[in-house]
């Protein structure tokens, strides 16, 4: 028989596939994390992410040195990888998911609100291995920038920054944003950001990839060291 | 034997007759008819619901006759057909209202909700041992500030529409709405339009009590029903009231 109950979509769990099972502890050391420093800002113009590109192993070894570490989750949407790679990866290929049946359902694109409130319920209902990411993207509000954090926190903000780098990152950002700045000039500190967490953070490192997000869409760019991205 | 044969695509589980057709949906539909009508108008300003419930007798207390349910802030139901298959289809409504906003942090779109409740009826015409629901529902909202209405059918197949009728002289209503329906209208222009379209087939006139009116504005985005004193007042304006 038909089970009415069923029909309802659980809000804390992606509607196709499933969230991973407890990943557990004891293969820690051997879990690859992306230590990471990732940078959003909001602009009127639009939204720049920027991420460091290190991949490693207990902080010690790095294990990949041109990890993409944003990535395009929705028409006009970015999120970066921030964690363990796993659990990030998988979370961003849900995400992804859910944005295209939503946007095929309902022929409109999911806000970029609605986008991080899932976000958050996922990373809240499921074990998603400490992921830490930011979601940026223009809708027809404007430009948004958000933080999801490991027990599904969702906050706005006119710029945010997660992952191993944050303090030297947020010194760098401080005092420098200015919400009428060009996106071009927001380009130019998102990489300043991450440029100054490479230095000094040992979880971040081996160049920058750069996201711009605007009404049109999301560009990103690869660049092996700090200058040639400037 | 020949009627025997044909009976047999018409008990139990909903299957094809050798013709294509569905008769459980069918005699669904006529369950449908059965229903006292329910009215649905788009106005440029919000979605007027109406619907008549005729009392069967005076004694019977008239609130638990209920036709039109709020479903979330912005969005209403009217039904026609059985009124306990339709509350089984508000409740799917209410919830599912409820999950779009526990999931996405927003009201749901009156599209994507008719949608997720004509997809449950859908399942009830092609299940083993399930019935199809006997009835039919009008789903009025806003949506991104605009107004919304469509319409439900046992079948599971879901319509929109600027003006439309469903349950019992549904044809007779239709005409009705098609001659005097015009795009400009605002929202008390509906209420009027409404009202007229119920009492277009019924000779004797409207009683305040036997009619429920509710509208979802632009403005507000609320739903809200017409208390009985303000329906009584235009019933009276337009002279459409029975005699007393």
């Amino acid at each position: 028989m038909y089970d009415p109950e069923n029909r309802l979509t659980d809000a804390y769990e992606p509607e196709v596939g499933s969230i991973p099972a407890d990943e557990g502890t004891e293969d820690d050391e051997a879990v690859v994390k992306t230590g990471t420093t990732t940078v959003g800002i909001s602009t009127e113009a639009g939204v720049v992410v920027a991420t460091d590109r290190r991949a490693s192993l207990g902080g010690r070894f790095v294990s990949n040195k041109q990890v993409t570490k944003v990535e395009q989750i929705h028409p006009t949407a970015a999120m970066t990888l921030v964690g363990s790679v796993g659990g990030a990866q998988s979370f961003i290929r849900s995400m992804r998911a859910e944005a295209n049946l939503y946007e095929v359902r309902r022929d409109e694109t999911m806000s970029i609100h609605g986008l991080a409130t899932l976000a958050g319920n996922f990373a809240r209902g499921g074990p998603y291995f400490a992921i830490n990411p930011i979601i940026g993207g223009v809708d027809e509000e404007g430009s948004h920038v958000y933080s999801i954090d490991p027990a599904g926190g969702v906050l706005q903000d006119d710029y945010t920054v997660t992952g191993s780098g944050t303090m030297v990152a947020t010194g760098t950002i401080e005092g420098e944003y200015d919400p009428e700045m060009s996106i071009e000039d927001a380009r130019a500190l998102a990489i300043r950001a991450v440029t100054a967490a490479a230095e000094r953070d040992t979880g971040s490192g081996n160049g920058v990839v750069v996201a711009e997000i605007t009404a049109d869409g999301v560009d990103i760019d690869a660049f092996g060291d700090y200058a040639s991205a400037a | 034997m020949q009627g025997n044969e044909q009976q047999a695509y018409d008990r139990g589980i909903t299957i094809f007759s050798p013709d294509g057709r569905l008769y459980q949906v069918e005699y669904a539909r006529e369950a449908v008819k059965r229903g006292t009508p329910s009215v649905g108008i788009r106005t440029a300003d919000g979605v007027v619901l109406a619907a008549d419930r005729h009392a069967r007798s005076p004694l019977i207390e008239r609130d638990s006759i209920e036709k039109i349910h709020e479903i979330d802030d912005h969005v209403g139901v009217a039904s026609a057909g059985h009124v306990a298959d339709a509350r089984q289809l508000i409740d799917v409504a209410r919830r599912q209202a409820q999950v779009n906003r526990l999931r996405y942090d927003e009201p749901a779109s009156v599209e994507a909700l008719t949608k997720e409740v004509t997809d449950y009826i859908q399942q009830y015409t092609q299940t083993g041992g399930a019935r199809p629901f006997g009835v039919a529902l009008l789903v009025g909202g806003i949506e991104d500030g605009e107004p919304r209405l469509f319409e439900t059918d046992p079948s599971g197949t879901p319509y929109e529409w600027q003006a439309v009728a469903i349950g019992g002289s549904r044809e007779d209503i239709q005409r009705f709405l098609e001659d005097e329906y015009a795009e400009g209208l605002d929202l008390e222009g509906g209420i009027e339009l409404a009202l007229r379209a119920l009492a277009s087939i019924n000779d004797d006139g409207l009683d305040p009590t036997g009619v429920d009116i509710a509208t979802i504005d632009v403005e507000s985005e609320q739903f809200s029903t017409l208390p009985e004193a303000e329906v009584s007042d235009r019933l009276a304006e337009f002279e459409l009231g029975g005699e007393e």
